[in-house]
This record gives structure tokens, C-alpha cells and sequence, in this order.
């Protein structure tokens, strides 16, 4: 087995990764409305590092509460959030397994406002909706982006300070600063705006600003959609293309960032992110809780919730994947940028093969791929690689019930076909509230005397 | 408890409230103007299904088709309904005070209870383009009336000429009333819904814009074309028309001074139109210039008012089909058989060969003669009939008449001189001579200095001992208490000519009218 290269290490400049297998981001709806991260976190993340996989990827985590994708998603906006990351941190180590907190900002594509975010539209590059669900937004000013700027170089800065192993932006999947990158989303006139280079400004600053505050020697890695394809609503600008984002990849690279992980699309989720089947009968029992967050919410519920209407969302949805599979979707776009950068590659997008994985990796498409379904399907899937499984015994299936359900619903896996029983898949989906945390109970604070 | 509207509590929904208050006015405007485009359409629809609407009733019973069955004439010379029922109204004096139209000489069959129909015998309606016309068909010229006595209850008789019918009269009441001021829609529209018409508001104002004012200018038409061309005539009187000057004006378009003076005193009787099958072949029309009973047929129908356009063939050959073996009711008189006998060998040996003879059960259509012309020369009636037929108005007929369709006339010759007629249904048949100028058969047998020079026609009780009907002299200018003063010394109104049997010693005048009675 020692052989086999994807239980060989990954080594990045500042951090070696005991194989080639990352749990890419992916979270449920479990932690506190004012972002301190729960025990369900630390016995979800713990999962997965139990599996095997090398490193997790945090999900998203935002640096800012109004950058919150989701209200209830831990965020390290604060300093004394510290130590809950540090805990977590330390619970995942004792897996030999490390931990790259995501930095993130949902920028407009803010699926639950919460009560911090609800009463404001959201910064972005753009005053205009976002196109899917009508989120609303408006431009950030300069002042708005160096502040945000220093919101990143401080969630870096607080990750180090946890212990954590390294930190990724985010900077794919449509959330803030793809909608800096995207030629299809960023109709600014000022020096963020325009040609690549200014759209990449504010990515680019935001390294500087980081490699400033952390020094060197902390892991940074940049994850970036390879290609936009901005265009689901059918008439809209279709964004960067494969060449665009090598251009931005070098430009991380020479700023500092020590890895690259390539994803595609413009929004999220994309028709080819996370890729596979698409349930209207799932969504249409979810999706009223998103109703009030878009101008156009209610008109995509209507579409999913009536058969006649859902033909139309079909089309729109599935027209893209003609043609293209879902295990590697973007593995050729990954290959083009590895082969323009010299930092390590990671790749995402439906992978659950062994030998595919390995094919990709000594082929030289990537350096390791990320994963969240398969492993949401089988915690275990590195250890079965390494019992010489090719594929799990029931493997992910691609359904996506698993994103569709998470608006509502605890994160895992919902195909009911891999369980035994509709209780076992309960089972396992309350798997991640097993290890209670403990019950503290608040100071008692005397009234002040009259 | 505050009655200011709960603000809302996210931005996604205030921009949404926002939006809805700017697409309201849109909104409503858009429910509007769908509306408004629904109504329109359903207008539009309405009034497309109205604008291209041309019905009329069948008649399955053939009596009821030959009264009231369309013949075409209502489309394209017909007056609205309403305007018929409202002109009574409108005209007092002309209509005698009466709400419909027996002033004009027009019959009225009653129904099972007694009722008066709704409209006159001859007169069609048709729905055309949403509003309902009314013209003539060809019973009104041949449907008439006779009483065995003065008390005696009226007959009506289909096939009989409309002995009561002032046609003349009523053409001449239409044309005046074309230019009249109660035509006009602020007169006439109270008057058609007095009459029953109910007409909506949106209807009224399509009748002061379109229908009134197209049925003037339809009026005017005709009064322009007619006018001071009846107005120079003498009136016909009651059961004459004059054939063809009103074609020549009206059909033709020809102009007033192309018709010479000679051919202008035409006015001559309605014929009966019974038994037309064995006519077939023979010379039809007084002057006998056709010999086409389905030529004779259409040229009257456009006489009736039917255009080459417009004319409902079908159902005037359902009428010819009918007429072809119509029998007239027999002859009510009771004469002295020994009478009749001796009247019948007189009379087949000096007039059958040219009128053919009564039989026991019915009419006899043989003799040499039977049908042909005989010149006026020789018989010497009034020639304005005859002269206002003239050649050049044939070959317009032949050239312009359904030119194209396999109706084409062909059949019209200028003759010189009157037809013989059959003589079946002659009681019904008086006054004598085809300008009806000799009222009774007796008088026929009358040398020109007896027969009366002036009488009244239009009276419809049968004179048992002359034949014909009773025809009480007058004096010309003064109005008779019932009919109308025939005037024989009015041209186209001589009473001289068909000398056949004025030399007769009296007992076999007697003896031939006794036979004649029986016709």
C-alpha cells in the first residue's frame, strides 16, 4: 500500500498532509446564531478525520457576519472565538489529520440572511441581484473593501492563533470574491473593476494583506472556479473562462498563496458543482425556507413545488451537464492550471474512485482532490481505498438529496436506497449529536443596588 | 390598535413591497387593458358574427314559403323591419290611420286565433348583417281576394292577381318618405321601439349612424332613379304595375330621357299565375317576348327586387315547381247549363283556337293559336305595353342580365303584338284585356262605344252576370268611396281592340258569357 500515491504525502511548503485525500468544505445548519462553533461541529469535523482523510477543509466559514451564507455557520469574526477553533483543531489532530479553516464572505449569494443580515442588502461588487434567487445586494465602496479586507487578514490571524493548519479563500462558487473575479457578475468602474487584473485586485489584496499579517510560513491555499459559466438564467454573461483563471491562479502564486484548488462555476450550487442528479421532490419540501431571503425565491419554489412548472427548471438546470461525467467534471481544467503553477493542485467534483484519483494524480491533473459527498456517504471511503476497495461498497450515488435537504434538514446523506431502513439513515443522521457537549450553566449576576 | 401599516422586517421583503407598489398601476393597467381587449374581442366577435349574418327562415309548408319565403329581394332591396313596422306610425295619413299596411291594398292572413300575421302576404324577411329586412316576394303580385257578395266573407286566393294592391301607391309613399324629416333617426328610432323594437343603446347608435342613414340614401337612390318618372305617370290603380320602364331606371341605371314618350304608359294587370306547367313553350308576358317559363320567372323576381347577386334561385324554383299544376278554385257562378252549352259550341268554334278551353274538371290548354302573338294590328288593343318593350332594352337584357351564369337570358324577342292567353281561373281574372281597361266580360263583348270609358277597379266582389268583378262607373278626379277610378281615355289606358264577338246578336252573348262563367 505504501505505494499507492494517494496515501503518499502532500507536501505544500508550509504543511505536509499525510495523503492525497481532503474533506472539502461542507457543513450543516448546527452551530450558534452568534457563530461560536457547537460540539455537533467538533463530532461532525472528528467524522470525517476519523475516516482518514488527510486534512479537512472547514466549511465555509465567514470572516464577517455579514458575510454568512448560512446564519447558523460558525464564523471567526471574533477573537474570542479562538478557542472554540482551537478545541476543534485539537479534537481533529488526534486523528493525525489537519485542519484549513475557509475563510469566506457570501458577498449577495447569502442563502439565510439571520437576524444580523436580514434588514440590509448584502456588499458586493455589484448593485445588481443576484440572478437565481433574487438576493439583493449593493456595491461595496473602497472604504467597505479595505474593511473587508482586514476581516480576512484577521481570520487568518485568529486560525493561526487556534493552532489550525492553514486557511483557504474562498474564492469560487459565486460567493464574494468570484463576484469581484467574474467578468458576468462585476460591473464595477473603479479600479476593482474592468479588465482581470482589477477584478482580481481585490483577491490579490487580500493575500498581501493576509502573507502581512501571518507571515510566511502559515498555509494559504486559494480555491477558484477554473471556469464561470455564469450562464444558468440562459441570458446572462457567461464570466471568466479556463484562461482568465490561470492567469489568476499564477497571480496567487506569486503573492504567496502555496496551493490551488481548483472548482468550477459562478454560483452555488452550479449545475456542475456539486454534479449529479437534481431532486425536485427533495428541494420542493425545502425550499420554502429560503423563500424569503431572494426577490425570486418564490417564483423558483413555485417551479420546484408544481410538475408542470419544474420542465421549465429542468431545462434550465440539467442543459449544461450534457456530455460531461460527474466523477473529475473539472479535472481537465485542473490539469491546465497545475500546469501553469508549481504550488500543489487540489481538484473537487464527484470524485469516489481510487484508481481515478490515482490515475489523476500520477497523470498529473492534480496533487489531491477534496471531497464532500462520497465522504458524507461513507465517512470511511480513505479506509476502504486502503483495504484496496475501488469504489465503497454502496457508494455515493450523485442524488444530491444531501444539499437539498440542508436548507431544513441535518446534514448527511438522505438517499434511502443505501440504507438498510429509513431508521438507520436517521440513525446515521443523528450520528453528529452522539457526543453531548458539557452543560455549563451562566453566572448568577446581582442587581446593581437602586 | 394603530392603523399604520406593519413596516416590513427585511430588506428583501421592503423591496419587494416596493416593487409591488410600482407594478400595481402596472398591474391594474395591464388587468385593464385585458379587459378591455377581452370585451373588445368579444365585440369584435359579436359584431363579426352579426356583419356576416344572412338568414332567413324556410318555410317547409310551400304555401307558407310562397307568402312569406325568401326570394332574395330582401338583401338587396329590402327596408328594416322596424322601419316597416315603424312607418305606420310615422305617416298616419297615408296608412289610414291603420298599424299596418292594408291601406297599400296589402292582405294579411290571421292565424288559428285570429291574430293578424305579423307581416303581409309577399313580404320576406331575412336577417342580414344583423338588422332584419323586409321586401317583396312573388306572392304579392299574385295573391288576391274576392267576395261572392257584398256581405260575403272575403277569399283569399294564391296565384289570382293581387286585384288590390296599389303598388304604385306604395312605391310612391317609399320614395316621398326617403327625403321625409320623420325618417330622421331622432323621429324614426322613438317610432321603431314603439313599434316594439327595443333596441339597446349601443344598437340605437348603429342605427343613427349606419342603418337609418344607409336605408336613406337607399331611399334617395331610388327616388332619383323613379321618382319623377312615376311622379309623370298616370297611378297605375289597383292591381296593375308597369313592367319594365321601372326595370329600365332601377336595374338598367338607363337615364330618364332614354325612354321615349311612346314607351312611358305601360301600366298593365298582374297576371294569375295557376297552371303554369302547360305554359311551357308558349309566349309568356302580355306581349308574349318570352317563352321561357324560368326566364320569365327571374325577370320578374328582379322585378320583385332580386339582383343577379342576390337572388335565392333555389327558391324561386321551389315556387315554379309549385305553381306548375296550382289549380284555381272553381268557378262559384251558377249559370243555366243549357246556356252554357250552346255558349260552349259558339265559343269553340270562334275562340278556342287562340285561348283554348274550359274542360269539365279542368282547363284545356289546346288550340292552334294557344300561346302565340297575335299582331296588334289585327287586334288592335292599347299599344303601350306593348311599345314599352323595345329592342334596344332587350339587348341589354340578353347582354347585361346574369351575363356569365348559366341564367343568362336568352329567351326575349320584341314582339308586335299581345299573347293568346289561356283563359283558366277568368272569373278571377277582371278587369279584362291585359291593361285591365274592360271590366267585365260583357263589356268584351261590347262594341268600343258601349264599353264604359270610366269604372272603379279594385273592388273584389264577383259580378255573377258580367264576370269579372263589380265595377260601378265613376268620374275621373273624384276619389270612390272603395277602389280606384280607372280613367280609359288616359294613354296606356285604352279600352278598344279585341273586337271578337261585339257583332253578336245579344241571346248568344248571353249564352257564350254563360260559358266564360264557367271558366
Amino acid at each position: 500500500m505504501n505505494q499507492d500515491v494517494i496515501f503518499t504525502p502532500l507536501r505544500f511548503r508550509n504543511l505536509t498532509v499525510k495523503n492525497r485525500i481532503f474533506r472539502s468544505n461542507i457543513s450543516g445548519r448546527f452551530d450558534n446564531e452568534d457563530g461560536s462553533l457547537t460540539q455537533t461541529r467538533i463530532n461532525w469535523e472528528c467524522k470525517f478525520a476519523a475516516g482518514g482523510v488527510g486534512a479537512i477543509i472547514s466549511s465555509y466559514v465567514p470572516v464577517l457576519m455579514e458575510g454568512r451564507i448560512i446564519a447558523d455557520y460558525a464564523t471567526i469574526h471574533r477573537d474570542d472565538f479562538i478557542p472554540l477553533w482551537e478545541r476543534l483543531g485539537a479534537a481533529v489532530h488526534r486523528f493525525d489529520c489537519k485542519y484549513i479553516l475557509q475563510l469566506s464572505h457570501s458577498g449577495r449569494q447569502m442563502d439565510f440572511p439571520g437576524v444580523h443580515n436580514s434588514h440590509r442588502p448584502a456588499l458586493s461588487s455589484t448593485s445588481r441581484k443576484e440572478t437565481l434567487h433574487g438576493f439583493l445586494c449593493r456595491a461595496a465602496s473602497k472604504a467597505e473593501i479595505d474593511h473587508l479586507v482586514q476581516a480576512f487578514a484577521a481570520g487568518a490571524w485568529r486560525a493561526r492563533e487556534a493552532g489550525l493548519d492553514g486557511v483557504e479563500l474562498h474564492a469560487a462558487n459565486g460567493y464574494l470574491f468570484t463576484q469581484f473575479l467574474s467578468s458576468g457578475i462585476n460591473d464595477r468602474t473603479d479600479e476593482y473593476g474592468g479588465s482581470l487584473q482589477n477584478r482580481a485586485r481585490f483577491l490579490i489584496e487580500v493575500i498581501r494583506a493576509i502573507r502581512a499579517r501571518v507571515g510566511r510560513e502559515f498555509h494559504l491555499q486559494v480555491k477558484l472556479s477554473a471556469v464561470d459559466r455564469n450562464n444558468v438564467i440562459p441570458w446572462e454573461k457567461k464570466g471568466n473562462v479556463l484562461s482568465d483563471t490561470i492567469e489568476i491562479a499564477k497571480w496567487c502564486e506569486s503573492e504567496g498563496a502555496d496551493a490551488i484548488h481548483v472548482s468550477t462555476g459562478s454560483l452555488f450550487p452550479h449545475p456542475l458543482n456539486p454534479p449529479g442528479d437534481f431532486s425536485f421532490e427533495t428541494i420542493a419540501t425545502t425550499y420554502d425556507a429560503m423563500i424569503a431571503s431572494g426577490v425570486d425565491a418564490f417564483r423558483n419554489f413555485l417551479l420546484f413545488r408544481y410538475r408542470l412548472l419544474r420542465p421549465i427548471f429542468r431545462w434550465v438546470w440539467f442543459r449544461m451537464k450534457k456530455g460531461l461525467p460527474i466523477e473529475g467534471v473539472s479535472m481537465e481544467e485542473a490539469r491546465a492550471i497545475k500546469a501553469n503553477v508549481t504550488v500543489p493542485v487540489l481538484n473537487t467534483g464527484g470524485y469516489q474512485t481510487a484508481s481515478f484519483i490515482r490515475n489523476g494524480i500520477t497523470s498529473g491533473a492534480f496533487d489531491g482532490v477534496a471531497i464532500a459527498r462520497s465522504l458524507v456517504a461513507n465517512n470511511d471511503l480513505v479506509q476502504q481505498w486502503a483495504m484496496g476497495r475501488d469504489l465503497p461498497e454502496r457508494p455515493c450515488t450523485y442524488c444530491n438529496k444531501c444539499l437539498l435537504n440542508a436548507a431544513k434538514n441535518p446534514v448527511g446523506c438522505y438517499e434511502l436506497v443505501r440504507f438498510p431502513s429509513r431508521d438507520a439513515m436517521i440513525e446515521e443522521l443523528m450520528t453528529i449529536y452522539a457526543t453531548r457537549p458539557t452543560l455549563n450553566l451562566p453566572p448568577v449576576v446581582a442587581a446593581k443596588a437602586a | 390598535m394603530s392603523a399604520a401599516p406593519e413596516a416590513p422586517v427585511t430588506y428583501v421583503e421592503a423591496q419587494l413591497r416596493r416593487r409591488r407598489r410600482l407594478l400595481l398601476p402596472l398591474l391594474i393597467l395591464l388587468v385593464l387593458l385585458l379587459a378591455v381587449g377581452l370585451i373588445a374581442v368579444g365585440f369584435a366577435l359579436a359584431a363579426a358574427e352579426r356583419l356576416t349574418r344572412n338568414r332567413t327562415e324556410a318555410f317547409p309548408d310551400i304555401v307558407a314559403h310562397f307568402e312569406h319565403g325568401s326570394i332574395g329581394a330582401d338583401q338587396s332591396s329590402g327596408i328594416p323591419f322596424w322601419v316597416w313596422k315603424a312607418l305606420p306610425r310615422l305617416f298616419p295619413a297615408e296608412f289610414d290611420g291603420h298599424l299596418d299596411y292594408r291601406a297599400f291594398g296589402f292582405l294579411y292572413r290571421t292565424d288559428n286565433h285570429g291574430r293578424q300575421e305579423d307581416l303581409p302576404i309577399g313580404i320576406s324577411k331575412r336577417d342580414f348583417h344583423g338588422v332584419d329586412l323586409v321586401w317583396f316576394n312573388c306572392a304579392i303580385c299574385h295573391t288576391g281576394t274576392f267576395r261572392t257578395s257584398e256581405g260575403a266573407g272575403r277569399v283569399i286566393v294564391r296565384g289570382m292577381p293581387s286585384n288590390n294592391l296599389n303598388l304604385y301607391g306604395f312605391i310612391r309613399f317609399i320614395l316621398d318618405a326617403g327625403v321625409d324629416e320623420r325618417l330622421k333617426p331622432d323621429k324614426l328610432i322613438p317610432a321603431v321601439q314603439a313599434a316594439g323594437a327595443n333596441l339597446g343603446l349601443i344598437e340605437q347608435q348603429v342605427w343613427r349612424h349606419v342603418v337609418i342613414p344607409t336605408m336613406r340614401e337607399g331611399f334617395i337612390e331610388r327616388r332619383s332613379r323613379l321618382g319623377t318618372f312615376l311622379a309623370e305617370q298616370a297611378p297605375w290603380g289597383l292591381g296593375r304595375v308597369d313592367t319594365f320602364n321601372p326595370y329600365k331606371l332601377v336595374q338598367m341605371e338607363m337615364l330618364l330621357d332614354a325612354i321615349s314618350p311612346d314607351e312611358r304608359h305601360a301600366a298593365s294587370d298582374f297576371p294569375s299565375i295557376f297552371n303554369q306547367r302547360p305554359r311551357e313553350g308558349m309566349h309568356l308576358h302580355w306581349d308574349g317576348n318570352n317563352s321561357s317559363l324560368a326566364e320569365r320567372n327571374l325577370s320578374a323576381a328582379l322585378g320583385a327586387g332580386v339582383t343577379p347577386e342576390t337572388v335565392d334561385h333555389a327558391a324561386i324554383e321551389r315556387v315554379a315547381a309549385w305553381l306548375g299544376d296550382l289549380q284555381p278554385p272553381r268557378s262559384p257562378h251558377r249559370v243555366d247549363a243549357a246556356a252554357v252549352e250552346r255558349g260552349r259550341a259558339l265559343y269553340m268554334n270562334a275562340c278556342a283556337a287562340c285561348h283554348g278551353y274550359q274542360g269539365p274538371d279542368r282547363y284545356v290548354f289546346e288550340g292552334a293559336k294557344l300561346g302565340t302573338v297575335e299582331p296588334n294590328s289585327t287586334l288592335g288593343t292599347d299599344s303601350g305595353r306593348l311599345d314599352s318593350y323595345t329592342e334596344a332594352f332587350r339587348q341589354r337584357q340578353l347582354a347585361e342580365l346574369f351575363a356569365g351564369t348559366p341564367f343568362q337570358f336568352k329567351h326575349f324577342v320584341k314582339t308586335n303584338g299581345y299573347a293568346n292567353m289561356p283563359l283558366d281561373a277568368l272569373w278571377l281574372r277582371g278587369p279584362y284585356l291585359h291593361n285591365g281597361s274592360v271590366p267585365t266580360l260583357r263589356d268584351l263583348l261590347a262594341p268600343l262605344a258601349e264599353r264604359p270609358t270610366a269604372f272603379v277597379r279594385g273592388i273584389d266582389i264577383i259580378d255573377g252576370k258580367n264576370g269579372g268583378f263589380v265595377s260601378p262607373s265613376c268620374t275621373p278626379g273624384n276619389r270612390p268611396a272603395q277602389g280606384f277610378c280607372y280613367d280609359t281615355r288616359l294613354p296606356g289606358n285604352g279600352n278598344g281592340g279585341h273586337t271578337f264577338g261585339t257583332t253578336l246578336p245579344d241571346n248568344e252573348k248571353n249564352d257564350l258569357i254563360a260559358y266564360l262563367l264557367t271558366f
